[in-house]
């Protein structure tokens, strides 16, 4: 039985392939996303490792509590510490080193790194160093830095030449005294390196007096762990000894956990959607061709195949095709990180990489999905055709009996879609970890598809009846046929739209939120900012402080004040934002939306231990004029602040506001560098622009706008980000377009003899073709209205949900009018192959009775 | 051959005679399918098979011809030519004039929209569209103007009464041929070729589909082509012609069924003699 199925899946080419491109597709995304996320976790791992050699044991500041940081850290060790890890019996040797992130300008221009950061370090002994020099020597004299080789190649610069460094006292003008590769490579994953001199990277820095870090290394015969045992008692409390093993281990599971592990979610779930997209398309294969070959099962029962072998033949055939179709995922998936590899080489910027990184898990993963989503969907299909009766046989036009499912498929689809509004509503209002509550929404959201898919059936008669009309008004008989064709197997065609109908859903629900999120985001920094100007740093980092003095000197420039932002813990709990401001300089340049009776008189009081509250955090730890909460910051400081105004602010000052003051006893001194500078002008806002844009060319990586393209550029950050979701979403719709090739070649296949006669009575090739396209543009168009529907409605709960955090619902109206049009264009494409086969049928043929 | 043919001029019925080699050319030209030496071969070399071994025929403008013959003989590869549905191998086919072994595809659908009609055994109706708009169909597809009286003309050959907003499935066979009969009716086509339309339908069902036939030819002056195995079906026709290895036996005028069957038994008796019909 299982040798005539697999016969079939050779027989019907065409079908077997269409459908194991639904597959194949979506396994390759979750395979590519498997080898992406390892091969960066592991390039990461080695950097990490590379450093580490030569080092045993690592001191670092203890974080006073885990925040949301990549690496959080209490902030820098003062330098007495060496002294003290020296005397500490078993140490060979140890070494204090600065860390920074800055900036290289080169020939007055700031060096564009693609995203990747500029990191500044002290030089340390040879022996805890990993770079090695191919010209010149490290910086010995302060003034002087060494550059890694790739700046170097890139840039043309040599050994004796002047460049610029950003640094928190303004641009140094430095000469580059060697060029070194760290390790073998040129660069770390893109990363530009800059090495110092410790007196300069202390200075620089902020860090006077302070170390980042200190490398130790053991005397010969005294293990790493027991080292790090005797440094952990003599040290102060606040040293965070590890061993280089566990550092490296820690920081490539922070790393990880920063980039892989989000990156992989996101892209696993854009997997998910594709492979739930090919899930129905492999449903509606099977049912199709099921019904199709309803004699050849009633004929295997009349010859005595019993039922449980009829049911094997059909899952054994959709058994062969998910385990040919996941190890063709497996390969294209590997493809698809060779070639994003090679796009971010090209783009300059190398991710980290090791090879490519198959790992066991990703080949079970995928076979897991690939031939599950096979087996699944091949279920419904298969049981009906166990019950086709052997008397089917001797029929002419026998139908499938219904199936066992569709008698309860009303009640089915009703179970689904409450289990999956229950879901979808606990992912959003019960509390949880986001990765449960995340798993919670997409669930709901796949039931509430599967229930809408399966309902869907009864809507395709009007929906089709409404789309249909133009081209049946306009396009005469080819366009009545064909609506009368989308609607005589309404759940064929449900099925069909369906798959198109997930991917569409996605991409509206993208699109509406991404709007509300603009409007409310930009809207937000419209409203609240009361400033010609706004000064931001590189890819979302801070600017030096001293910037702000520089922009506060420029002439002009009635006032500035900068925004300041870190992470503490509250009440012992939890984490929150803490904002930093200078209340009389912020306060004339921010519009508070002040509740319960606040104004800006509160502003005044803004001292100390006082704090103003946004209204989330004030309910969230009930608070209320008055009442008080305990603030841990990151320098080990508690500190009790006492509410004394509530604002609303969800998007830019969340959490609570005080004092600079305040805010510098919590935040260690290399971290109290502000996100923005506001600055208000009475002059004209472009000729201040370029006023401070000058003056701040010490500072390179503080960007200056005027307010109004300050928000046109977050507009554009949105929208790039957008492009980026829906060029992954682009494959499901791509698997959908499959599904609606399936579908309609196996109907043309079906509807041989139909064609024949109708070409017979006169129907040319080209209305031929005409009929099969508007079918199938239908069919798409219904997919895609259903589609639009679901991503408003979705985008509608959410964004209720989200409305205290600020996030508004709004309907980009003339998006969703394109989402349609892409989907009937969707249709057209789809039908060109069925097309030309149903204008091919050999008239003669076709009427050949059987 | 010449054997064959003395044998079998005894059982010559009154009505029938031998086809001249090759017809003369009709004057005044009432025929309005035309063909000339017409082979079809299928295959190549050793396994060729010659379904048509040069048959000559005109059909005359209103006359309802059945094309009989034992199975494998060529009556529907005959007919598939005379149509345009299939390519002679040689030989020509003329249609109301027009060559139509000389036309392309493109011609070939219009001559098929505005001058042929076809009945086919099974099969015959969209199962979505109701009766009334499988009847209008050509139509419909042509985009060509609806002429109400002769609708309502079919509408009442058919006689289907109510029932014409139903779908083909609610309708019974012989229903179901009615309209596809009056569908090959309704855009007035030169000539309507039938292959088997009663062959699906019980004796009963397949009278009613016959004298529907028949009425059309009388009352419309609707030129008929019908191939069939049935003896019944064939005595509505105006003309039977026998088919035998693909060629014309015998050429009659109208018999009844008894000369149908004594006709067939004679020319089974000669196939078997000789040189049977190609293998099937
Ligand atoms: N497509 C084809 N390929 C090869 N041979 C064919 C093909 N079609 C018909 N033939 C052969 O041509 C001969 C005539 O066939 P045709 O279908 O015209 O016979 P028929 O008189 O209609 O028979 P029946 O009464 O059984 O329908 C037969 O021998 C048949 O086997
Ligand atoms: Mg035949």
């Amino acid at each position: 039985m299982i040798r005539l199925s697999l016969r079939d899946l050779w027989g019907r080419k065409l079908r077997t392939a269409l459908t194991m491109l639904a597959i194949v597709l979506g396994v390759a995304m979750i395979a590519g996303t498997y080898v992406i996320t390892d091969q960066i976790d592991n390039g990461f791992h080695n950097i990490f490792e590379k450093a580490a050699v030569g080092t045993d044991v690592n001191i670092t500041r203890k974080a006073a509590f885990s925040g949301s940081d990549v690496f959080s850290s209490g902030g820098a060790l003062p330098v007495a510490l060496l002294d003290q890890v020296r005397a500490v019996k078993g140490v060979a040797d140890a070494a204090g080193t600065v860390e920074a992130s800055g900036a290289v300008v080169v020939n007055g221009k700031s060096v564009s790194t693609g995203g990747a950061p500029t990191l500044v370090f002290s030089t340390a002994p040879p022996r805890f160093s990993q770079s090695k020099y191919i010209a010149g020597a490290a910086p010995a004299r302060d003034g002087t830095v060494a550059i890694n080789a790739k700046l170097a190649t890139d840039k043309h610069l040599q050994v004796g030449d002047t460049i610029g460094l950003g640094t928190e006292q303004g641009q140094q003008q430095v000469v580059i005294s060697g060029i070194f590769d760290f390790g073998n490579s040129t660069s770390i994953g893109g990363a530009t390196l800059v090495a110092t001199t410790v007196a300069d990277a202390q200075r620089w820095y902020n860090q006077e007096g302070q170390y980042s870090a200190i490398s130790v290394a053991a005397e010969p015969g005294v293990t790493p762990d027991t080292l790090a045992a005797r440094l952990k008692t003599a040290l102060p409390a606040y040293a965070e000894v590890k061993t280089s093993a566990q550092s490296v281990a820690d920081n490539t599971k922070a790393v990880s956990d920063a980039i892989g592990n989000v990156l992989r979610t996101i892209l696993l779930a854009f997997g998910g959607v594709a492979v739930i997209v090919g899930a129905f398309i492999i449903f509606n294969a099977f049912s199709i061709t099921v019904a199709q070959r309803i004699r050849e099962f009633a004929m295997l029962r009349s010859l005595g195949a019993t039922r449980r072998q009829v049911l094997a033949s059909v899952i054994g055939e959709a058994g062969a095709l998910g385990l040919i179709a996941s190890l063709l995922g497996i390969a294209a998936g590997i493809g698809i990180a060779k070639g994003i590899n090679a796009l971010f080489h090209a783009v300059g910027a190398d991710i980290p990489t090791s090879g490519i990184a198959l790992a066991p898990r990703t080949i079970v993963v995928s076979l897991v999905v690939g031939i599950g989503v096979a087996l699944l969907a091949a279920l419904a299909p298969a049981l009906r055709a166990t019950r086709v009766p052997p008397v089917a046989a001797l029929h002419e036009g026998a139908t499938l009996p219904p199936s066992v499912v569709s008698r309860y498929s009303p009640i089915i689809a009703a179970v689904a879609a409450v289990v999956g509004g229950v879901s979808l509503a606990a992912g959003m209002f019960v509390h949880g970890t986001t990765a449960s509550r995340l798993f919670e929404m997409g669930l709901g959201a796949v039931l509430i598809f599967v229930a809408v898919a399966m309902v869907a059936k009864h809507v395709v008669r009007p929906l089709a009846s409404v789309i249909g009309w133009p081209a049946a008004r306009f396009a005469g008989s080819s366009g009545r046929l064909a609506r009368e064709n989308a609607t005589r197997n309404p759940a064929r065609t449900a099925a069909t739209a369906a798959a198109l109908m997930i991917g569409l859903a996605v991409v509206v629900f993208v699109a509406v939120f991404a709007q509300g999120f603009k409007t409310s985001f930009v809207s937000a920094v419209d409203r609240s900012v009361n400033a010609a100007i706004v000064v931001s740093g590189q890819s979302g980092g801070t600017i030096p402080d001293a910037a702000l003095a520089t922009v506060r000197a420029v002439p002009g420039v009635d006032q500035a004040a900068g925004v300041y932002s870190a992470t503490t813990q509250i009440n012992d709990g939890s984490t929150a934002s803490m904002t930093g401001v200078d209340p009389v300089t912020f306060g004339p340049m921010w519009r508070f939306h002040w509740l319960k009776g606040g104004s800006d008189a509160l502003l005044g009081k803004l001292t100390g231990g006082a704090a103003l509250v946004e209204e989330q955090f004030a309910a969230k730890y009930n608070l209320s004029k008055g009442k008080s909460f305990v603030a841990l910051g990151q320098t080990g400081t508690k500190q009790r602040f006492t509410v004394i105004g509530e604002f609303r602010d969800p998007t830019l000052l969340t959490g609570f506001t005080v004092s600079q003051n305040a805010f510098d006893r919590l935040v260690p001194s290399n971290q109290r560098d502000p996100f923005y500078i506001i600055a208000s002008s009475s002059a004209d806002p472009a000729q201040t622009e370029a006023a401070v844009a000058t003056a701040l060319k010490a500072f390179p990586t503080a960007k200056v706008q005027t307010k109004a393209d300050y928000t046109a550029s977050l507009k554009k950050q949105v929208d790039q980000l957008l492009t980026l979701i829906y060029a992954l979403l682009a494959v499901s719709v791509i698997i959908s377009v499959f599904g609606i090739v399936n579908t309609l070649v196996l109907s043309v296949y079906e509807r041989t003899r139909e064609i024949g006669m109708l070409r017979a009575i006169g129907t040319t090739r080209r209305q031929m073709r005409r009929i099969v396209r508007y079918e199938s543009v239908i069919t798409s168009i219904i997919g895609g209205i259903l589609g639009t529907v679901l991503g408003v409605l979705f985008a509608y709960v959410v964004s209720t949900r989200l409305a205290s955090q600020g996030i508004t619902f709004s309907v980009p109206w003339g998006q969703l009018v394109v989402f349609l049009i892409v989907a009937g264009f969707v249709g057209v494409i789809a039908a060109v192959l069925p097309a030309r086969r149903a204008a091919r049928v050999n008239i003669l043929d076709a009427i050949h009775y059987e | 051959m010449s054997d064959v043919r003395q044998q079998g001029i005894e059982i010559v019925p009154q009505a029938c005679e031998r086809p001249p080699s090759t017809p003369e050319p009709v004057v005044g030209a009432p025929a309005v399918v035309v063909a000339r030496d017409l082979t079809r071969r299928y295959g190549t070399g050793d396994a060729a098979v010659d379904a048509l071994g040069g048959v000559s025929i005109d059909l005359a403008r209103g006359r309802f011809t059945a094309i009989m013959g034992p199975s494998g003989s060529g009556k529907s590869t005959l007919m598939h030519v005379l149509a345009g549905l299939d390519n002679p191998t040689s030989g020509a086919v003329w249609i109301d004039g027009v060559e139509i072994t000389a036309l392309k595809e493109r011609q070939l659908t219009q001559l098929r929209r505005d001058k042929v009609g076809f009945i086919f055994q099974t099969f015959n109706l969209l199962p979505m569209l109701t009766a009334k708009e499988n009847l209008v169909l050509p139509l419909t597809i042509a985009g060509t103007k609806l002429d109400e009286a002769w609708l309502a003309t079919l509408v009442d050959a058919v006689a289907l009464g109510d029932r014409l907003g139903h779908r083909p499935s609610e309708l019974s066979g012989g229903q179901q041929q009615r309209v596809a009969i009056a569908r090959a009716l309704v855009s007035r086509p030169v000539v309507i070729f039938a292959d088997e339309p009663t062959g699906n339908l019980d004796s009963k069902t397949g009278d009613e589909v016959l004298g529907l036939l028949r009425r059309s030819a009388g009352e419309f002056g609707q030129t008929i082509v019908m191939v069939t195995h049935d003896a019944r079906a064939a005595t509505v026709a105006d003309r039977i012609v026998f088919l035998q290895d693909g060629r014309i036996e015998l050429d009659c005028g109208r018999m009844s069924r008894d000369e149908i069957y004594d006709t067939i038994k004679s020319l089974e008796a000669t196939s078997e003699r000789g040189d049977g019909g190609p293998a099937r």
